[in-house]
């Protein structure tokens, strides 16, 4: 029983991760499966968010030893608005000089946001704290779940143990569930906006932006409110992450977590398509967890071990370009332009 | 037996078919037009011969020989050589560099070729260090007919060499065309207007919605008042 | 006061590093006016060859290869001949990973290949790290003195003048290449017009291949000069390198080689000039900042055509 206890913890946190994945997933979507962005700076978008959410929700910085300017203690919607606000502004700055040129632009200048982003989290120590990072990040609810529960077992002293490790350990059970409702909202928002008239330009922009120019859309500004909607949803995972992390850093968004995971689990979901996104997530972050297992059973050192996890993934993306390039959930013919 | 044969070609771009069932032939040492309202399908006819589309169905034979799927640069070898209607120069490089490039496939070109591509333009002879994307729609033509002569063909494929050319160059044009052909050189021209080009034809043929609708010699089908209606702009 | 004295000291600094990113920016350049994409992997191209000229020391020691230290350089014939198989095992690299990826995406267009380049790098560089480690890889743990140039003032190290020298020789050598070789005007003829180069009759492949080995070979060499002028690489080289080399590339007009030179010395000018100013820990932002600016003011380069 302890086990599965076990087990099922992890699923849950498992679930978590996912689900944050699948937000992200969902923004590029928008960004690339859409409207053709070739966004290859996710986590300059991401870390924004986090940073944002955490700044304005954290406890004050004498709480936990630090000297930076934030820790408001404010209210996890008003964290998740900061994190949304943020990243809007920071995609909308990106847009304007990028989106009049072609992809290659767009892509390096991506490349620059998110590595200018981390360069000033690790540098900005007045505001985030450097590399040590912010810290005791509060979760939505926590103190309220956690009255709640400790109550319950104060009650309850004749739980079996399995039953207490349950119980206790409900909360990451509430912010799973906080996890997919967010996705679940998003989905339905995006599906929404790609099946009006907005969406109906977004990819025929895509399939071609001289065309969609001539039929009399202004293609730069369809593009850039893309740019800033993909990288609001971006803002939200961000958030997301941080407070179920309670801990971010410049380390956690590094290239490789924060952009191309995501780009592998669109790809391999199936880009243009909202479910294809958040199945892409869980895949792929299930492929990525079942493979830290290997690590018992190679021959090789722990670092090794995780080179040859990033180079699986490389590979898993390779393959998908080659042989899937629709992804395992393709965009439905029916919303595609007529004339492509 | 014809240098040319094409025969019941169809062929497109992907799934959209443009030439249902074409045929045509050119034989040694002559000029032959062909003409067509716009979209007939010319210029993709002129792509198909030279191996830059799939043939779906027929065939083209050169020389009695098959060609249809040979690369373009195996069929360079064989002696066509052809002008696409835009985009048919090296505007980066130089003339001469054009030029050169235009005897890439045989190594041991004469360097001489040069020189009688400067005798037939000798407006391209004191800009040979030039840049072609500096020079005028005139000048960029000679170049591109001069690189297509440079190995000699037996067969040269001229895509509408005067499409955009004012008048007198275009009669300047002519005028070369007609000498290369003195030389022994096959010709086959597309033209939309077609007077000048259909007056120095042996033969001409008509090609609309993709399909050979008529063919006769030069000079008549510039006297077949139907034809000079439809597509000659008026008789 | 302080500050603009050592200015000129930076430029000569600036120089060096921008004559690799120069090297480097001429590779991408070229894949790109010839097969048409950015390739994102080419970072890692470069630290690949800086990691197999290490890996490949012993091998050229073997060839008894002296180990001498040539004149007051840091390094001895045994790492040039190290450099040399570096690049011959680089190329290797690459046009295997053309026979097996990209050239299954002739077709495919443009941005599949950008995205086919970015998975190249992230296995690139984990195979790095699985050969090598996290941790850096040293060079030559050599403390070399600068030596002062008379009249200028400014300190410049004899392995310094070895990096800008062979920078300039093997872009003159790329230029004659181009210019001259039968291949070169073929590679050039391509860039300009690739369908009018194939019913010229060249052939498409083999210029592709040329490309990628004069791209291989210029990152390859580049990479070795950053080992050279750092002392140490890290798997992390790459991707680092990856935003200069851009910033060089569409500061001189993407698809320019000529431009990419000139970019690149631009950018390792700023970068180093920069350090007076600001924390050199933004350093690598002043290449992004450029380019902005470069974007915002005339996105077709400084020596870019317009269309
Ligand atoms: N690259 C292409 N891809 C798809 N369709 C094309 C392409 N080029 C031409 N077409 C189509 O093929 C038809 C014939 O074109 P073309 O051969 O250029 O005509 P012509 O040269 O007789 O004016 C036209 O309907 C045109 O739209
Ligand atoms: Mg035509």
């Amino acid at each position: 029983m302890e086990q599965l206890v076990g087990v099922l913890n992890y699923i849950v946190f498992f679930g978590i991760s996912a689900g944050i994945y699948a937000v992200l997933a969902l923004g590029l979507n928008l960004h690339w499966g859409m409207t053709g962005l070739f966004n290859i700076g996710v986590a300059g978008f991401y870390a924004v968010g986090a940073y944002a959410s955490a700044l304005v929700c954290g406890l004050p910085p004498s709480a936990w030893d630090a000297r930076i300017v934030g820790g408001f203690d404010l209210p996890f919607v008003v964290g998740l608005l900061a994190a949304v606000v943020a990243s809007g502004v920071l995609a909308l700055l990106l847009g304007i000089p990028t989106l009049r040129l072609r992809a290659d632009y767009l892509g390096i200048a991506t490349i620059g946001i998110a590595e200018t982003v981390r360069l000033m989290l690790k540098n900005e120590a007045w505001l985030t704290n450097g590399v040590w990072g912010l810290q005791q990040i509060p979760s939505p609810l926590y103190e309220a779940i956690h009255r709640l529960t400790s109550g319950y077992l104060r009650a309850h002293p004749d739980l079996r143990p399995w039953q207490q490790a349950l119980v206790s350990r409900a909360y990451n059970g509430f912010y799973l569930l906080l996890v997919i409702v967010i996705v679940v909202i998003l989905y339905r928002v995006l599906r929404r906006l790609s099946r009006s008239p907005w969406g109906r330009a977004l990819r025929a922009i895509r399939e071609d932006e001289v065309a969609a120019a001539m039929t009399g859309k202004n293609v730069f500004a369809f593009k850039l409110q893309a740019l800033v909607v993909g990288a609001m949803v971006m803002g939200i995972a961000g958030a997301l992450y941080a407070h179920s992390a309670r801990f971010i850093s410049p380390a956690s968004f590094e290239p490789l977590y924060g952009t191309f995971l995501v780009w592998v689990m669109l790809m391999v979901g199936g880009s243009g398509n909202h479910k294809g996104a958040i199945l892409g997530a869980v895949v792929v972050w299930g492929i990525w967890a079942a493979t830290d297992f290997l690590t018992g059973y190679l021959p090789f050192t722990a670092t090794q071990v995780a080179a040859l996890r990033v180079l699986a993934i490389a590979l898993l993306l390779e393959t998908a370009i080659l042989w899937r390039p629709k992804g395992i959930l393709p965009e439905s013919r029916g919303k595609r332009p007529s004339h492509s | 037996m014809s240098l040319l044969s094409v025969r019941d070609v169809h062929s497109g771009y992907g799934d959209m078919q443009i030439l249902h069932g074409v045929d045509l032939d050119v034989n040694a040492e002559e000029v032959v037009t062909i003409i067509g309202p716009n979209g007939a399908g010319k210029s993709t006819l002129m792509k198909t011969i030279f191996g830059l589309l799939r043939l779906t169905r027929g065939q083209i034979e050169f020389e009695g020989r098959e060609i249809s799927g040979l690369s373009a640069d195996r069929i360079v070898r064989l002696g066509l050589a052809y002008v696409p209607q835009v985009d048919n120069v090296f505007p980066s490089l130089t003339v001469r560099e054009n030029l050169e490039l235009g005897a890439f496939v045989d190594r041991h070109a004469p360097r001489r070729r040069v020189d009688r591509v400067y005798e037939l333009f000798p407006a391209l002879r004191p800009r040979q260090t030039k840049r072609v994307g500096t020079m005028s729609g005139g000048e960029r033509q000679m170049v591109a007919m001069g690189r297509a002569l440079m190995l000699d063909p037996k067969l040269l494929m001229l895509d509408e060499p005067s499409a955009a050319l004012a008048p007198n160059l275009a009669a300047t044009i002519f005028d070369r065309i007609s000498a290369v052909n003195q030389g022994g050189t096959a010709v086959l021209i597309v033209e939309q207007n077609a007077k000048e080009s259909l007056r120095r034809s042996h033969r001409g043929y008509v090609l609309a919605a993709g399909r050979k609708c008529f063919e006769d010699e030069g000079p008549a089908i510039l006297a077949n008042e139907d034809i000079g209606r439809l597509y000659l702009g008026g008789a | 006061m302080e500050t603009l004295a050592r200015i000129p000291q930076l430029l000569v600094y600036g120089v060096v590093s921008g004559s690799i990113l120069s090297l480097g920016g001429i590779g991408v350049s070229l894949t790109y006016s010839v097969l048409g994409f950015s390739n994102f992997a080419h970072g890692d191209i470069m630290a690949l060859g800086a990691y197999l000229a290490l890996a490949l020391l012993p091998a050229a020691s073997a060839l008894g290869i002296s180990g001498r230290p040539l004149g007051a350089l840091s390094f001895g014939a045994d790492f040039v001949g190290a450099l040399l198989l570096a690049v011959v095992a680089t190329c290797a690299v690459v046009l295997t990973l053309d026979r097996i990826l990209f050239r299954r995406l002739r077709n495919a267009g443009r941005i599949t290949l950008m995205i086919a380049s970015v998975g190249v790098a992230l296995g690139l560089r984990s195979l790095i790290q699985f050969c090598w480690g996290p941790q850096p890889q040293y060079y030559s743990a050599k403390i070399q003195r600068a030596q002062v140039i008379p009249g200028l003032g400014v300190k410049i190290k004899p392995d310094q003048i070895f990096i800008v020298a062979t920078a300039i020789g093997l872009t003159l050598l790329l230029h004659l290449f181009l210019r001259h070789t039968r291949i070169g005007k073929a590679m050039r003829a391509t860039a300009d017009n690739a369908a009018l180069a194939r019913v010229t009759g060249i052939n498409a492949e083999r210029v592709i291949v040329w490309t990628w080995i004069l791209g291989a070979s210029l990152a390859a060499v580049a990479g070795i000069l950053i080992g050279i002028e750092n002392k140490f690489i890290m798997p992390e080289l790459g991707w680092q390198l990856l935003l200069p080399i851009f910033a060089a590339v569409i500061l001189g007009g993407l698809g320019n080689a000529y431009g990419a030179m000139v970019g690149g010395v631009v950018i390792g000018v700023c970068e180093e000039v920069s350090t007076a100013f600001l924390s050199t820990a933004y350093k690598p932002a002043v290449a992004f900042v450029i380019l902005i600016l470069m974007l915002l003011v005339r996105p077709t380069g400084i020596l870019g055509r317009r269309g």
